[in-house]
This record gives C-alpha cells, structure tokens and sequence, in this order.
C-alpha cells in the first residue's frame, strides 16, 4: 500500500471498484481492499464518501453503497455500471504484458492468452485508439524477444515444484566456478538477463543467479515446497552496503549508465559531453574488469587504487598473449 | 452562499456524474449551479477549481467533450458521451481474462498502467505471481509509437540532435530496452532507433495522418537488427571473423552463448576455438576483454594486435 493518495488515485480505484461491486453486490471488505491494493480503512473511507454523492434531485441516492460489519453491501445500480474505457498507455500495457507472457517459458500462444489478446486488440481498434480502418488484430507490431538460456526452463520446471539441483556457477566478482546445490524458487528475465531466486545451501541464503552462468545442472531428486510468495527482487544487482567508485566516462563510455545501477550522475563541461558518475561496485576485479573494457574512454576519481587494480589485470591478460 | 468543506473525491464525482447523466452540454456557470456549493464563489477561483477539475478527469481518460463559439461571445458547453465513456465489452471467456490477469501479474513495470486495465477488465492481479516472471521497462512513448504503428501514421522526432521522419513499421523490446523499426525518410533506408534515446518528453514527437505508409509485407520487428552487437553494422555472415580460444573453465558457457556451429577447433585440456563476428570492434573488444584470461583472441593478426594494444594501453596508463 503506497502513502497518503490524491484525490485523482482515488477516484480512479472507485471507478474501477463500482461496476465490480455492482456486480457481485454484496462481499467482505477485506477482499475488496485485498483486491484493490488498499488497506481496509481506505474502502471504507472512499466507499462512504461515494454513497454522499449526488445531483438534485437525487442528493444521496445516485450510488447505493454501504459497510456494515465488515461487509459491503450495494444496492440498486443507477451509475458507473459500467468501466471507464482504457487510456492509451493500458492498453499498450496490457498488449506489452501479453506479448511478454507468451515468451515466457511454459506459455501456450495458441491458448486463452492468445485468445484474449486478439479480443483486446479488436476492441482498442473500437476505441479509437488504433486504426479504425482494420478489422483484424494487429498485434505483430509489437515484438517482445526475451530470448532464454537453453537451461531456463528447467530451472523455471524446478521453481514449480521446489525441486533441488547441483549446478556449477561462475561468479565474475569472483572470477571462479563453484559446485553448489540450490532450489529455485522464482525466474525472472530483467535488462535482457534470466535470473534464477534460489535458497542456495552454500551460503544457507536466498540469492539470485544469473542463469547463463550456470553450467552442469543435475536434479538430485530431492524437493523442498515451498508456498511462500516469492517476487522479482527490486533493483536486486544495487546493495546499499556495496562500496562505490566515481568514474569520469567519455560519451563512448556512457553505455555503462544504461547497464548498471548508477547512484549519481553529474555531466560534466571539461571535457563536454562526459559524466562524472558513481556506481555500486560489486568486487575490486569487477571493476577492473569494467575499466579494461573501457580503456582511455574512463578516468578513475576514486577509489585510488582501481587504477592500478585494472593494470594489474591488463598485464594478466596480456601474458596470455 | 457559504463554501461548503467538499472533499475533492466527491465534487469530481458529482462533476462526473452530472456531464454523464446531462441531456444537453452544460457551460461552466451551469454545472456549478447544479453543484451548489461546492465551488468556490469568486469567479477566478471557481474558474481555476473547475479547470482543474476539468484536467483531472481527463487525465483519467475521461472523454469529456467541449463545444465552444469564441468569436460569438457564448461559453463553451461540456458533456460526457456515455458511449465512448464506457469500457466496450471485449466479451472475454473466464479462461481468457484469467490468461490477461496472470500476464500482468508476471510482468513488472514502473507504471500501473498494466494493474488498471486489468481492474477495468473486471479482474484483479493480486495473489497472482507465479514461478516466472519478466520486468519490462516502460517509455512514455510507447503507447504514442504503438499507436502511430497501427495506424500506419509517420511520427517526427529528436534523435542524435537531428529531426527524423519515419515511418513505423514496428517496435521491439530486446536486451532490456526499446526500439522502434522504420523507414527513415531523411535517409531514405530502414533504421533502428533506441526509444529511451529520443530527444525531448513523449509530447515532442508529432504524429502524422492515419494511413499515411504501407508496412512491408512479412515484416518481423526481430528480424530488423542482429541479436549480437557484435555483428551490428553487417548483414549476417557477411564480416570479419575472428577466431578466439576459450579455456575450459568458460568454454561451455561460451559455446552455449555462441552456439555450437561456431565451434571449429576442440582442444584435449577442454579448450576450444569459436568463430565470432568482429565487425563492431567496440562491441567485440568489451565481449572478449570481458571473458578476462579466459579468451585469447588467435586471428586475424589484426584484430589480435588491436586487441594487444588496448590491454598495453590500460596495463601502461594507469601503472604511471
């Protein structure tokens, strides 16, 4: 539930609330709140409020709605019966999230999902709010490519049963191979990258994966259920007790703003068109590893020794030469 | 008469409520006499409360609709058709609306826009995260493009510092971040742009007549550049190759990332050599230096010396 909302938030939850509650007419006010991402106290505060409304001569009669012990009762249906229609930015919304849904692993394009997006692009064609002139779904010109590491599935096959695996996985922090035994609980594909949250019994936590690292999976036949509730980890690659460097970055460096989670960015005048930029720096080697890559195109400001961390690498490679 | 304390929830409800039962448009003056007391009685403050409230609803998607004669001294009168206010009824089956609802609960974005369609379509995201699930990144933009696409209308934006014209064939979302796909009148050739990369806000880009191109027949947004960066500026096979040799510890992440095709020499201490485009040096460089000590790139000479002199470079500037 997200802090004090405005007035516009929340008459855009109740005209969505309405027509549902006309619908089923009478349900707890735990589920409606559930439902709607509200706490209780809000339904029943917004629910109130909307049941004072009216116009002459109907003052207090046009929305028939009230709470009575934890229950929502609504009456006769005279208005908002009916959903407003979808703004442009839902229904691309809803067309982005259906396009990604069938690239997913497991997904049936040919199922209800294709179905209902093709009844979904016919009616934002109704609306207005694509070419009136076509009567058939145009939906192909929104391509989504999530494409997957060949390991994906059955790592997303083992989330849904909780089943155990042995896999190697390089770390580049580290730049090493481990053996560890995880049990994935939730794939996630974020920034074009497959992402496995597994319990992880090498480190007794919950950590996140990246699948194309993994190598060598094995199912070792035991399972570990789980009915927790697990989410995409928000801005999971940023810990706020990770140490940061400030680096001054040439336009052909700036692509790493896009990559990385960037805490500051400042541009700069001398040299125009750099920026002075300070990151989450992930290992002492990520970073060298980082600034091999971008060679003269990155000036280290701090930490002082990552320069010297970078050579260091540099001549490393070299020798293999 | 004395302002009433309104709470804003209901005074944009009744506002709403009146422009959609109204039989006739009503002007501003109309309204608030239907709405006594509710907003404000100086005229400039009453004319800014409306106007607000006017914005507000609007911005909700409310289609409200204004008559206006400037140049005969009349005020402009406004309504609310309930046809075009309404959700048409997309006659989804159970199943399918269940399918739409566990699509937007699978796929994270930074707005709501997703969870609201889905409220409207009678149906709720909450309870609904499965084991999968996808993170979008979302453009203001987007549903402007989307919109051009379908209707086959040529949109004018800031790319590079420069005024593009293009016609959008489509758009795709790839590696994390947007493009649209078009023919690029200024250039007169297809070109990819990045959409977090056009100049200016999303009200910038002009949108031109409905049925203003054709879409080449068969067009596949996917197929528009090549998955590889490294292979970006050349058509598919037709570039310079560079062999590089993998040491056994990344060999088998790396031939799963090239394919095995790519394979052309397999070592006894389980390294192996892979065949890779290096036309985009920038983007084979960060590919190969990324792999540290284990990738050595073997040929061509001079994409190994490039490779040499970058390493001695960095191995030099910062020991000084």
């Amino acid at each position: 539930m997200s802090g004090p909302r405005n007035a516009e938030e929340r008459l855009a939850r109740l005209l969505v609330m309405l027509p549902w509650l006309m619908e089923v007419g009478e349900v707890p006010l735990a589920d409606v709140a559930a439902r709607y991402d509200l706490s209780e106290a809000e339904v029943q505060k917004d629910l109130e409020l909307v049941a004072m409304c009216g116009l002459p001569p109907f003052v207090d009669e046009m929305i028939d709605v009230f709470v009575d012990d934890g229950l929502v009762f609504v009456g006769v249906p005279r208005l908002f019966t009916r959903p407003l229609r979808l703004t442009a930015p839902e229904g691309f919304s809803l067309l982005a999230s259906a396009r990604a849904a069938m690239e997913l692993p497991g997904a049936d394009p040919d199922g209800p999902l294709g179905r209902g997006l093709l009844k979904l692009a016919r009616a934002l064609s109704d609306a207005g709010l694509d070419a009136a002139d076509r009567s058939v779904d145009d939906t192909a010109g929104v391509a989504i490519d999530l494409h997957r590491p060949p390991a994906t599935d059955a790592i997303a096959d083992a989330a849904v049963i909780g089943a155990e695996l042995a896999v190697t996985y390089f770390s580049p922090a580290r730049d090493t191979t481990s053996q560890r035994l995880i049990v994935p609980r939730h794939v996630f594909v974020d920034a074009g990258n497959w992402y496995v949250v597994a319990d992880d019994d090498r480190s007794g936590e919950r950590r996140t994966f990246r699948i194309d690292r993994i190598d060598d999976l094995a199912a070792t036949g035991r399972t570990d259920r789980s009915d927790e509730i697990i989410e995409t980890p928000g801005a999971f690659f940023d810990d706020e007790d990770l140490p940061l460097a400030t680096l001054r970055l040439a336009p052909q460096a700036q692509w790493i703003l896009d990559r990385y989670p960037v805490r500051r960015r400042t541009p700069m005048t001398d040299p125009a068109g750099w920026v002075e930029a300070e990151l989450p720096v992930a290992s002492e080697r990520w970073l060298a590893r980082l600034l091999i890559r971008l060679g003269a195109d990155a000036v280290v400001v701090s930490p002082a020794d990552a320069g010297a961390g970078a050579a260091a690498l540099a001549s490393a490679i070299l020798a293999r030469y | 008469m004395a302002e009433r304390r309104v709470d804003r929830v209901e005074r944009l409800t009744n506002l709403l409520a009146l422009l959609l039962e109204t039989s006739q448009p009503l002007t501003m003056i109309e309204v608030c006499g239907e709405l006594a007391g509710q907003y404000p009685d100086e005229e400039r403050n009453r004319r800014a409360a409306f106007e607000r409230d006017k914005a507000a609803l609007r911005d909700l998607g409310v289609p409200i609709e204004t008559e206006s004669n400037l140049g005969q001294g009349t005020p402009a009168t406004y309504r609310i058709d309930r046809r075009a206010y309404e959700l048409s009824d997309l006659d989804l089956d159970a199943d399918e609306r269940r399918a739409l609802q566990v699509a937007v609960a699978a796929v994270r974005t930074d707005a709501s826009a997703g969870r609201n369609a889905i409220w409207k379509l009678g149906g709720s995201t909450a309870g609904e995260v499965g084991p999968v699930s996808a993170v979008l990144p979302d453009r203001p933009e987007l549903p402007i493009i989307r919109a051009a696409v379908a209707n086959r209308s040529t949109i004018t934006f800031v790319y590079r510092d420069e005024q593009r014209l293009v016609d959008p064939w489509g758009l795709l979302l790839r590696g994390g971040f947007w493009y649209v796909v078009g023919h690029d009148h200024g250039r007169d050739a297809k070109r990819t742009f990045r959409i977090d990369r056009f100049g200016g806000s999303s009200d910038d880009i002009e949108v031109g007549p409905v049925g203003a191109f054709e879409r080449p027949e068969s067009f596949d947004p996917r197929e528009a550049f090549p998955t590889d960066p490294k292979q970006i500026g050349h058509a598919v096979g037709d570039g310079l190759m560079a062999v590089v040799r993998i040491d056994d510890e990344r060999a088998p992440a790396v031939e799963r990332e090239v394919g095995s095709d790519r394979v052309i020499d397999r070592h006894a201490d389980g390294s192996i050599d892979v065949q890779v485009a290096a036309s985009n040096i920038d983007a084979f460089r960060s590919w190969v230096i990324g792999l540290l000590d284990h990738a050595v790139v073997i040929s061509p000479p001079q994409v190994r010396s490039a490779i040499m002199d970058w390493l001695a470079a960095v191995s030099a500037r910062s020991a000084s």
